[in-house]
């Protein structure tokens, strides 16, 4: 018992509790995953799943049906949010604040429910549920996620480097691509794995968009793990997924700081 | 040739100008809303097509989604040869579990032809709906219907044509009233010299760039806030159906503060709290020992630990929930309560980890072991010395884990099991896909809203004045 204590009257120590939590409960599930798609049922290996993933058409194609969307959400969100971000972090805007706050305010009434109301909204004037429904909610969701960073950094850039820009000569336009995009451009990677990220993982969404008629990548995932039989290959799927978000993030990884995600609340 | 209008003074009307932009804008909002009296929206919402040729029996085997209570229900009927429809022979029947109730179905509202010339005869029962649950819906009819379709119509949605009409004229006389001003502007702009009209059409270039991106934030925010205004309007109806406007009425504020609303709503609410508090609390205990530690620790050890901190962050909450999933089904965890928990203190930590760590950073290093030198005990300095430094990070920490943990779906999904646990989130969703919300959850969410906002302002308030200080 005192050498209990002695350990932890080092502060260093009062870490690791924390880590063995993290081990247990983030680092073994990982594997874990990697172990049921290598696995049966009855926890022999294998590698049948994977060959079963490459010879799933339905399978194949709604994955990369998912990625598709994911990119094509990514760059409405980024066409829309970065005017936006740009124009609140104009000098002149009077009241960037309370725009940004309006922005997120939204965020607080749970996701599900706003879907469901984007429903309901799609019902009333009219308009089918869809693709088109798919794209907007999925836009709709995560287009706080792209205006938030960027604003961020515009409203961090030197404003004197623009001036230079333009008194060495530079049209607005020439400095708006050749200063400002290129200043603005750690935001723009973080908006946009904020915003590929869960869309290319997202499965409630789609279900109620489009009253379960497009699957995507994140629904099929969820019928396989759920099935107790089929929880392997549902761990494959899993596993595809996590290589993305590995991939996405290590893309996203070279200039982004961590602030700017602790900055949305 | 004498100018005519050389004795009048050339003054421009920019305020008045000023004055209709924004009475036109009024004029917009106000003809937004009236959208929603509209009978494009006050019609029915859900159309049943059957193909169906048996006689003497009309089956709807579609489970309803949402109750039709105190609604009217239409059944439209393709028949050949129209004539013989004799719809007095149909009944409905509500197969429900306990009442069988019979009666006599209403009478023929109209009839129309469809873009195929096919005709369609519109029946409309006598009597709105008592029955709660409405499921089954079965008749006895005469004859054989080719096709049938089956909707509602509200008792509200009809007869509200004139607001629309006078909407339509203040929209049309808006507009003329405008219109006539901006040339009336530009006509006595014409007596002004050269330069003042350079000056004024600068002006003018500027504030229109202004207006335009002003109008583009604004329809942004439109767009994102009308699903929530939907939410929020419809929360003082008692319509079952969201986008229903039966009449202004507060019962569903009612029945959420008396305990009356559905009982799994009840249930996920105290869940949700429940969840949330255990959550945020371990997190933030646990989050802000590891703080303290990672900030002590040598560079390439904290490194490491904020590496692996990162990880459940990056990671898209349907892998955590996954993954964790597998972790319990491999230990043979029953999933519940505890597992939802342990999986909440997962996602939740590195929040309080990362908004931890900058007050330490921020704190003079050396404290801490002056309280030891002095005489504290480790427990002592922690208390007397740490925590007030570290108090504001650990608060919003905790708010952050509260808001996460409040708002998670797909976690909560994979590791509640399947013992009948639901958080709001996982009760939204099961509801959502049975095809209709609970109506309670409109008002609960109208007020969550509400206190976010004031909370919000309140935040902007009290920082503005500190930064005037």
């Amino acid at each position: 018992m005192s050498k209990l204590i002695q350990i932890f009257s080092s502060r260093r120590a009062w870490a690791w509790p924390y880590v063995l939590f993290l081990c247990l409960f983030v680092v073994t599930p990982l594997i874990l995953v990697g172990v049921y798609a290598f696995t049966d049922i009855n926890g022999h290996f294998t590698i049948h799943n994977f060959v079963k993933f490459f010879t799933h058409s339905e399978a194949i194609q709604t994955f990369l049906y998912s990625v598709m969307i994911a990119v094509f959400n990514t760059v409405i969100c980024l066409l829309i949010g970065y005017p936006a971000a740009y124009i609140m972090a104009q000098e002149d805007f009077k009241t960037p604040k309370v725009m940004a706050m309006l922005f997120i305010l939204p965020m607080w009434i749970n996701f599900l429910l706003r879907t469901v109301a984007t429903v309901e909204l799609f019902n009333m004037v009219g308009l089918p549920l869809g693709e088109g429904a798919l794209l907007f909610g999925l836009c709709y969701d995560y287009l706080p996620f792209m205006i938030y960073p960027i604003y961020n950094t515009l409203q961090k850039m030197d404003n004197s480097l623009v001036e230079a820009a333009q008194d060495l000569g530079a049209s607005k336009w020439q400095s708006f691509w050749k200063v400002i995009v290129p200043l603005s451009m750690p935001g723009v990677y973080s908006g946009v794995v904020m915003v590929f990220m869960p869309t290319v993982s997202t499965f409630a969404i789609a279900e109620l968009l489009t009253h379960n008629n497009i699957k995507l990548f994140g629904s099929l995932i969820q019928d396989y793990i759920t099935t107790t039989d089929l929880l392997n290959y549902g761990a494959v799927l899993s596993l595809v997924l996590l290589i993305i978000i590995g991939l996405t993030s290590f893309f996203g990884d070279h200039d982004s700081n961590g602030d700017e995600k602790g900055g949305i609340v | 040739m004498i100018d005519r209008f050389a004795i009048r003074p050339a003054t421009p009307v920019r305020p008045l100008h000023c004055k209709t932009a924004f009475g036109c804008r009024i004029l917009f909002v106000l003809i937004l809303c009236s959208l929603f009296q509209t009978p494009l929206f006050a019609q029915s919402k859900l159309t049943y097509n059957v193909r169906m040729g048996v006689t003497g029996e009309v089956s709807l085997l579609n489970e309803f989604p949402e109750s039709y209570a105190g609604e009217k229900i239409n059944i439209t009927i393709q028949a050949d040869p129209l004539d013989s429809v004799d719809i007095d022979g149909l009944d409905y029947v509500f197969a429900d579990k306990k009442v069988d109730e019979i009666e006599r179905f209403g009478d023929s509202i109209y009839s129309y032809v469809d873009e195929n010339e096919v005709r369609w005869t519109v029946w409309q029962s006598t009597k709105p709906i008592k029955n709660r649950n409405l499921r089954t819906l079965v008749g006895n009819a005469h004859q054989t219907f080719e096709r049938y379709m089956i909707s509602h119509t509200t008792e509200a949605g009809r007869g509200t044509g004139w607001i629309w009409w006078l909407f339509a004229g203040l929209l049309f006389a808006g507009v003329l009233i405008y219109a006539g001003f901006i040339v009336y502007n530009r006509r006595q702009e014409k007596f002004l010299s050269s330069v003042e009209q350079e000056t004024l059409r600068r002006k003018r270039m500027g504030q229109r760039r202004h207006w335009v991106s002003q109008a583009y934030l604004w329809l942004l925010l439109i767009v994102l806030y009308a699903p929530i205004a939907l939410i929020a309007v419809f929360s003082f109806t008692k319509s079952k159906i969201l986008g229903n406007w039966t009449g202004f009425s507060l019962d569903l504020y009612a029945n959420l503060f008396t305990g009356q609303a559905d009982a799994g709503l009840n249930s996920a609410i105290w869940y949700t709290v429940v969840i949330a508090l255990i959550a945020a609390v371990c997190s933030t205990i646990l989050g802000t020992l590891a703080a303290i530690g990672i900030y002590n620790m040598r560079s390439r050890a904290r490194k490491a630990v904020s590496l692996l901190n990162s990880v459940p962050m990056i990671n898209p909450d349907i892998i955590t929930g996954i993954s964790l999933f597998l972790l319990f089904v491999a230990l043979g965890m029953s999933q519940g309560l505890a597992t939802v928990c342990i999986a909440h203190v997962v996602f939740c930590t590195p929040y309080v980890v990362l908004s931890v760590l900058p007050r330490l950073s921020r704190m003079n290093p050396n404290t801490y072991e002056a309280a030891l030198d002095l005489g504290a005990t480790p427990a002592q300095a922690l208390r007397m010395v740490m925590l007030p430094e570290l108090w504001p990070g650990m608060l919003s920490g905790f708010i952050l884990a509260l808001t996460l943990s409040v708002d998670d779906f797909g976690v909560t999904f994979f590791t509640k099991g399947s013992g009948g646990l639901e958080t709001l989130s996982t009760f939204i969703y099961s509801d959502a896909r049975k095809g209709g919300l609970t109506p309670e959850l409109r008002p609960l969410f109208t007020i969550i809203l509400l206190v976010m906002l004031t909370v919000l302002i309140f935040i902007n308030i009290r920082n503005s004045k500190q930064e005037k200080k």
